[in-house]
């Protein structure tokens, strides 16, 4: 090939490119950034009724009731509120040390104020007019270890005692606000974030609203980074699992169960769920107090101190040409993705649920865009093709079509419940494959996955739609999820992996369209060090435009088409025809 | 291995820390609580070293120091389950390893000898120390290794060079 015949081609791959990316934006200029600052003026206060004030039930040890407030100034309202919960960290300290005592008893010693850390989400999300709240949660940090949970229905308890006393404002008023609050919050419009142990503690706090028969509105609950030791479950909220991809403290990001989890856990669930794996974020960066860039004790890119050799990572270290987000840009999918969400569900602004769904790309506020966004569509807004739950669905689906492969090998689940292998990766860490990681005080087993792969251009994954399930014209999109399998040697290191979604209609008509065209969710898990590369299976969604041809009133087929590689291998699971809410 | 390995600590888990922790979980509301022994008491009862050490210089990231094992003679008999079986028990011991400061981290701490979990490990005010209790006596064994990860993720260990000698007579502590 001549240079002059490279350069030619190389040009309309970029002119392709820079059409292709002019479609998206342009599609999509309509969907504004939820993270930017709005309107209203803020004000923040904090309350603060001691530092022994609320004993959780057989806890040992008291906990404090203190928490900042972040509300619009003006205050007309009734507003929504969202309530934020950090996680486990040090609580005390004392010139350069950090301690774990509560109260701070040794002498000199302050508290370490890690609900202060996401105060740039409130500030923003107050700003478009919602009350938001963060709860200091040092008294359960520093004995929640003595307990069975670790700490899970306290951080829940005291989540429901913090709304109680915002009831009491809102109903009665109360110290130290009066009764400037009365009429002021709407708890029936409520949202809960928190982060690390905070998250499952808001995940438990959803249930346990619910066994107190659902005083408050939880309508929304975030789960930053989470540990999932008791895999409590959301069902009927919308729910969205952030994870950090270079997470070195939680580094087998064990908090995707808590989507997986949930999927198909109570049948004609109406809630959505959501995740973003975030490349180059870690654990730490999205509290400020935990961060290095903080004056307090503790701080740390967890990343770099808790992983033995992490430094030297390519795409987690702090080597050249380190993939590591910075604080800022860190914090900035977390604003980007909390805003979005909470003002999606909670605040009915469904003009931003593109962002939750992958149709539209990370906004500007998120600073990267090299994160990826999995969705799950209520039950009224999918059809499942294929769960891929159990052996039966390797030969009929879910819908109940036939199953038929060619040229696939392997061509099995595994991760599910037994007789499934546990992990799908049997040589590799639990940190490389969360969606299978045990969980410290649950016997669960993990995410059921067709593991297969292909070795010539002939491999091909085919499932039927029954003719009478074959109107499909109502939906947006056909979708799975999938992981490039890093220890599948036929994957070159590196180097994306590609193949092909046909749909076939009952007159013989078929379309296809390319993964790459549509999703950039075939990478080859980048890293080398300790708990990467890890697989993530991540959705891709192929809008049903896209097969021109094809009548979507008689969709007979679904195939994946392994024609675009040599060979490959990949995890693949949720096959389903979806919709945004 | 692994499979057996977690399934083994699952069961001790599941049945050894409900008996020691006082949680709020349904389950354990129906405990008699006369005859549990709260895991903070645990951590305090004078206890018989049976093995010590410390390394020359911190080891690893965790910047480990040493360890100590202790035996503890449990002020009333408690009825725990292991290997699978309801076994009635009058001593426990204490494994506590030196270092750090250590990071008060998301994911608990756990000590391990040799391949086999001790417990999860509680950190003490200045996080100096992470303990951990156990009522199998055949984890305390000559020559084991004494280990610390986040998790339990073997690959993650930091090992202490030092093995285990076990001390025939000792002194309270």
């Amino acid at each position: 090939m001549t240079t002059r015949t490279t350069s030619r081609i190389l040009a309309f791959f970029i002119s392709l490119l820079f059409f292709s990316t002019l479609a998206i934006d342009t599609a999509f200029a309509q969907v504004p950034d939820p993270g930017t600052p709005g309107p209203l003026a803020v004000t923040r206060e904090e309350y603060n009724f001691g530092d022994t004030a609320f004993q959780p039930s057989n806890f040992p040890g008291p906990v404090e009731l203190r928490a900042s407030i972040h509300y619009p100034t003006a205050l007309a309202g009734p507003y929504p509120v969202i309530i934020l919960l950090h996680g486990r960290h040090a609580t005390c300290f004392k010139g350069g040390s950090q301690l774990l005592q509560w109260p701070c008893t040794t002498n000199g010693s302050q508290p370490i104020p890690s609900f202060q850390g996401y105060d740039y989400v409130s500030e923003v999300l107050a700003s478009h007019g919602y009350v938001v709240v963060s709860v200091s949660a040092n008294g359960v940090n520093a004995v929640d270890n003595f307990v069975f949970d670790l700490g899970a229905l306290a951080r829940a308890e005291l989540i429901q005692k913090h709304l109680d006393i915002l009831n009491g404002f809102n109903t009665t008023g109360g110290s130290p606000f009066g009764t400037k609050f009365v009429g002021k919050f709407d708890l029936t419009r409520v949202g809960t974030m928190g982060h690390s142990r905070g998250g499952e503690g808001v995940v438990r706090h959803y249930v346990l609203n619910n066994d107190l028969g659902a005083p408050y509105g939880i309508k929304a609950v975030f789960p930053l980074a989470p540990v999932d030791f008791n895999r409590f479950v959301v069902n009927n909220a919308a729910l969205n699992v952030l994870l950090p991809y270079c997470d070195g403290d939680v580094s087998d990001l064990q908090g995707v169960h808590f989507y997986d989890d949930a999927r198909y856990n109570v049948p004609g669930d109406t809630s959505p769920k959501h995740y973003e794996l975030v490349m180059g974020a870690n654990h730490n960066f999205y509290n400020t107090i935990w961060s290095p860039s903080s004056p307090f004790p503790g701080a740390v890119n967890d990343w770099l101190a808790f992983v033995p050799g992490g430094h030297s990572d390519s795409q987690c270290g702090s080597g050249k040409g380190n993939q590591r987000l910075t604080e800022a840009q860190q914090r900035g999918t977390g604003l980007a993705y909390m805003s979005a969400f909470f003002r999606a569900y909670v605040g009915g602004e469904s003009q931003f649920i593109p962002i939750l769904t992958g149709d539209a790309p990370p906004p500007p506020s998120a600073q990267t865009n090299n994160l990826f966004v999995s969705y799950h569509a209520p039950a009224n807004l999918r059809f499942d093709v294929n769960r891929l739950l159990n052996d039966t669905n390797l030969t009929v689906n879910t819908a109940g079509g036939a199953v038929t492969q060619t040229d696939l090998t392997p061509y099995e689940l595994c991760g599910g419940d037994a007789p499934q292998p546990q992990r799908c990766l049997p040589d590799q860490s639990n940190a490389r494959q969360p969606h299978t990681t045990p969980s410290a005080r649950s016997p669960l087993r993990g995410l059921s996955q067709l593991k297969t792969g292909w070795n010539s251009i002939t491999g091909n994954y085919r499932n039927n739609v029954p003719a009478a399930l074959g109107n499909v014209s109502r939906f947006q999109a056909i979708q799975f999820r999938v992981s490039v399998n890093f220890a599948d040697a036929r994957n070159l290191t590196d180097l994306a992996q590609d193949f092909r979604v046909v749909l076939t209609d009952a007159s013989g008509s078929s379309a296809s369209v390319r993964v790459s065209d549509v999703s950039s969710a075939l990478y080859f898990p980048p890293g080398e060090v300790g708990p990467v590369p890890k697989v993530v299976l991540n959705t891709v969604r192929v809008p049903l435009s896209a097969f021109g041809g094809v009548n979507l009133n008689a969709v007979r087929s679904v195939q994946l088409t392994f024609n675009e590689r040599l060979q490959g291998g990949v995890l693949i699971t949720d096959v389903a025809f979806a919709s945004a809410p | 291995m692994k499979r057996s390995l977690m399934n083994r600590c699952l069961a001790i888990t599941l049945v050894v820390l409900p008996l020691l922790f006082a949680s709020g979980s349904v389950a354990l509301a129906q405990r008699n609580p006369d005859k549990e022994l709260p895991l903070k008491q645990m951590l305090s009862l004078p206890g018989r070293v049976v093995s010590e050490a410390k390394t020359a210089r911190p080891t690893g990231e965790l910047k480990l120091t040493g360890y100590r094992v202790e035996e503890l003679q449990l002020p009333r008999n408690l009825t725990v389950q292991l290997h699978g079986q309801q076994l009635t028990v009058d001593k426990a011991w204490r494994v506590t390893v030196n270092g750090g400061p250590f990071s008060v981290r998301a994911m608990p701490a756990v000590i391990w000898i040799d391949d086999q979990i001790v417990g999860n490990g509680i950190e003490n005010e200045t996080l100096s120390q992470i303990t951990a209790i156990t009522f199998d006596s055949s984890l305390i064994r000559e020559g084991g290794v004494v280990s610390l990860s986040y998790g339990e993720d073997k690959e993650a260990r930091v090992k202490i060079s030092q093995r285990l000698q076990l001390k025939r007579e000792g002194g309270n502590q």
